[in-house]
């Protein structure tokens, strides 16, 4: 306890262990070397999409076996829903490629939608695209955990203190600074890009060539799943199709983050923004296909650790060989990445609506290493608490996942539409009918997710977005009313005021002297030295003392307490001098001692009460007097 | 908003429990109430000290006293000394004199008093 106590309040101790987490300053200057290649921004954009493909595959399938109980007839569906997602995508993604180039300066969802929506639409994106971050942080956590404990099973008592673990250390590492997170991940998207191609590729070549049966499984709870026959229903198909949409999450992180590019940024973000959707949709067409030969397993209730991507791995390398492992941790590695994708987000976003004065200025503060630090942090936790509330299911938090993120797109894409019919710039017809075209197909694809999923957790999102809002727009009223407060006209000059100081006397020492110095150098209009007296005893000690130390031209109050309260009658008398004027300003001096931080907490507790009930009073300032105890 | 109306209703409280327990003690006294004090004729009043003041008026030593009996406060006014042997916090004065105003409280500028010894008379 003393330990923790020194480290919060010692500030050069404080600052060497922040040192030791955080690294060095970096000053403002530096800003632009902190730009990324697109080499290092397909990693640190496009990961989010890409590793969605470890789970979205699965998710499917979780549905139709788990939910719908098809039993083998869940394969057949499998393609058709993944040639949907893929179709979407590529609907999402050119519409995204125009918000690119027409919003250089980053165009995620809220500016668009800011600049051609008006007030309400865009705080409904930005309220969305924060809580997808949190998610996205949460989910991609749970998936990068789910790879591990597929490859050791024996973790599985584990998993929440695991994600918890990996959450930590990716909010340090993002605390640290962009560009250096940003090539510390790049590596594991490369090779879980590579792991993913060549599972497909030896996958497919082994189905079609070499005549590789399914997966055989023989666990009871396989057998179960395997044996239903319910018919998938359109309402379960919808459900299935929502989790396979949720592999488009992460697709508008490049186009909110076009400045971290290099010059120029519009053309080096909309290039990583193709290769990614081309990445996304062939990686994750190819996985459908290989799964509906291979016929992996999955159950809601987490039953069946192995994730999809796992057993399609064992099945196709043979056993649980160097390649099933290596494809575990590249699976790992990229989901990692994908977390550090909301950790690119969240606090730029969060800081741009903070400029606007929707969220607390705090998000608009850059720390040490020029990263918004609060951002991070609040990233850190609210996703912490999801994951530990969820239990660090992948699939439990998917429902609450997709909603802000179709929101978003649809609110991006309604913006880029009458953007297009205002500026009508050359050939925009068909852009317009673009977007129009992707903003119906999000908005249904959001309204879909909502309703076949809002019993599962769609709710969740459903009224924390709207809360958001609110509060927004309560934060940005409170922030309006102060600056038409503050705002002064021309010619204004402050009033003069009756200055009333008081002085708060215990007893008379060094500290009180130097006190009372100090506020006959205030020159006011009226100085009091107040002291609150059990006894007469008291009262003639404080007197005498008044007259050795000469201070007998300083007005001395002494007050009783009937009840033995120090706080109460002092501040009743100054209620009382408050009364007598009206322009008046009371300046209260208290005498504090300041010893070492082991033994600062022996003094001064009843200066710290006054000082806090003062916190609040018009007209009043408190000033501490320090004297130095070496 | 709320924490500060509970605190101030609980302060209250305190100074009304004070309020009676001075209006026991000088009731039997049947002088006039401190809250009923008319200003310029002549009365008599008792209180018990509530705060002292000690200040130079116009650079000559006085001493203030305020003095309560539960239905309110006046102030009573010694110039030229510091200190007046017997008057003490907790201690009970009586007045005679004329009260005027001054500022929002009432002022007795060097009455006739009388020191009470403690408890009830």
């Amino acid at each position: 306890m003393a330990g923790f106590i020194t480290l919060m309040a010692t500030s050069t101790k404080s600052s060497a262990v922040k040192r030791f987490f955080i690294g060095k300053p970096i000053s403002s200057a530096d800003d632009a070397n902190h730009r990324l290649p697109k080499k290092i921004a397909l990693p640190v954009f496009a990961s989010d999409a890409i590793s969605s493909t470890a789970y979205a595959t699965e998710e499917i399938l979780i549905v139709f076996l788990s939910l719908a109980g098809a039993g083998v007839a869940a394969y057949n569906n499998l393609v058709p829903l993944s040639i949907m997602v893929v179709v979407l995508l590529a609907i999402v993604v050119s519409s995204y490629r125009q918000t690119i180039f027409a919003y250089p300066n980053g165009g995620g969802s809220y500016v668009v939608s800011r600049e051609n929506l008006g007030k309400y639409p865009s705080l409904v994106a930005g309220g969305s695209m924060l809580v997808d971050y949190i998610l996205t942080v949460a989910v991609s956590v749970a998936g990068g955990t789910a790879a591990i404990i597929s490859a050791f099973n024996g973790l599985a008592p584990y998993r929440v203190e695991l994600c918890v673990g990996f959450i930590a250390l990716i909010t340090i590492a993002n605390l640290r600074g962009l560009k250096e997170s940003g090539s510390l991940f790049a590596p594991p998207t490369y090779l879980y890009i590579i792991c993913l191609f060549s599972l497909i590729g030896v996958g497919l070549f082994k189905v079609f060539i070499l005549d590789l049966p399914p997966i055989s499984h023989d666990s009871e709870v396989a057998k179960e799943l395997l044996s239903q026959t319910n018919s998938v229903t359109l309402f379960f198909f919808l459900k299935a199709f929502s989790s396979g949409a949720v592999a488009l999450t992460g697709i508008e992180a490049v186009a909110d983050g076009v400045p971290a590019f290099k010059k120029p940024e519009p053309k080096n973000a909309s290039i990583t923004l193709v290769i990614m959707a081309f990445i996304l949709g062939t990686s994750f067409f190819g996985l459908s296909v290989l799964a509906q030969h291979l016929q992996p397993l999955k159950d809601h209730e987490g039953l069946i650790r192995d994730t999809v991507l796992a057993q399609l791995a064992e099945q196709v390398y043979g056993g649980r060989n160097i390649f099933f492992f290596v494809t575990q941790f590249a699976t790992f590695g990229i989901l990692i990445l994908a977390a550090n994708t909301g950790y690119a987000d969240f606090p730029r976003l969060s800081s741009i609506i903070a400029k606007d004065n929707y969220m607390p200025r705090q998000f608009m503060n850059r720390g040490d290493r020029l990263v918004f630090s609060n951002g991070v942090i609040f990233l850190g936790v609210s996703s912490g608490a999801l994951v530990v509330i969820f239990g660090g299911l992948v699939n439990a938090l998917i429902p609450l996942y997709a909603v802000g993120v179709f929101t978003g797109f649809t609110l991006s894409q309604a913006g880029m539409f009458v953007r297009h019919r205002r500026l009508k710039e050359a050939g925009w017809v068909p852009r317009a009918i673009m977007s129009a075209f992707g903003a119906s197909t999000t908005a249904l694809v959001a309204g879909i997710v909502v309703v076949v999923k809002f019993a599962d957790g769609a709710w969740i999102p459903a009224v924390v977005i709207p809360t958001l809002v609110f509060c927004f727009v309560a934060i940005n009223r409170h922030y309006t009313r102060v600056r038409s407060f503050l705002n002064v006209q021309d010619g204004y000059t402050a009033p003069f005021h009756t200055h009333f100081v008081i002085v708060l006397v215990g007893s008379v020492n060094q500290g009180t002297l130097h006190a009372i110095r100090y506020a006959q150098s205030l020159r006011p209009d009226r100085l009091i030295a107040i002291s609150v007296v059990e006894t007469a005893e008291d009262r003639q000690k404080i007197d005498e003392a008044w007259i050795k130390f000469n201070l007998s031209d300083v007005e001395l109050q002494t007050i009783t307490s009937e009840y033995r309260d120090l706080t109460e009658p002092i501040l009743n008398r100054i209620d009382e001098l408050d009364a007598e004027y009206d322009d008046d300003l009371i300046t209260v001096i208290i005498p504090e001692f300041v010893t070492s931080v082991r033994s600062q907490w022996l003094h001064n507790q009843s200066a710290l009460a006054i000082k806090a009930r003062l916190l609040f009073r018009p007209n009043t300032v408190v000033t501490s007097v320090p004297i130095v105890i070496p | 908003m709320g924490l500060k109306n509970i605190v101030k209703s609980a302060n209250k409280g305190i100074r009304e429990l004070d309020a009676e327990r001075l209006v026991d003690r000088f009731a039997e006294l049947n002088l006039t109430p401190l809250g009923e004090v008319a200003v310029r004729t002549k009365v008599k009043v008792c209180g018990e000290v509530k705060r002292m003041t000690m200040k130079p008026r116009s650079g000559i030593p006085s001493m203030e006293i305020v003095i309560n009996d539960g239905t309110g406060q006046v102030t009573v006014i010694f110039s030229g000394r510091r200190h007046i042997s017997g008057i003490e916090h907790g201690g009970c004065l009586a007045v005679e004199g004329v009260a005027h105003r001054e500022r929002n409280s009432t002022v007795f500028l060097n009455p006739a008093y009388t020191l009470l010894p403690h408890g009830a008379e």
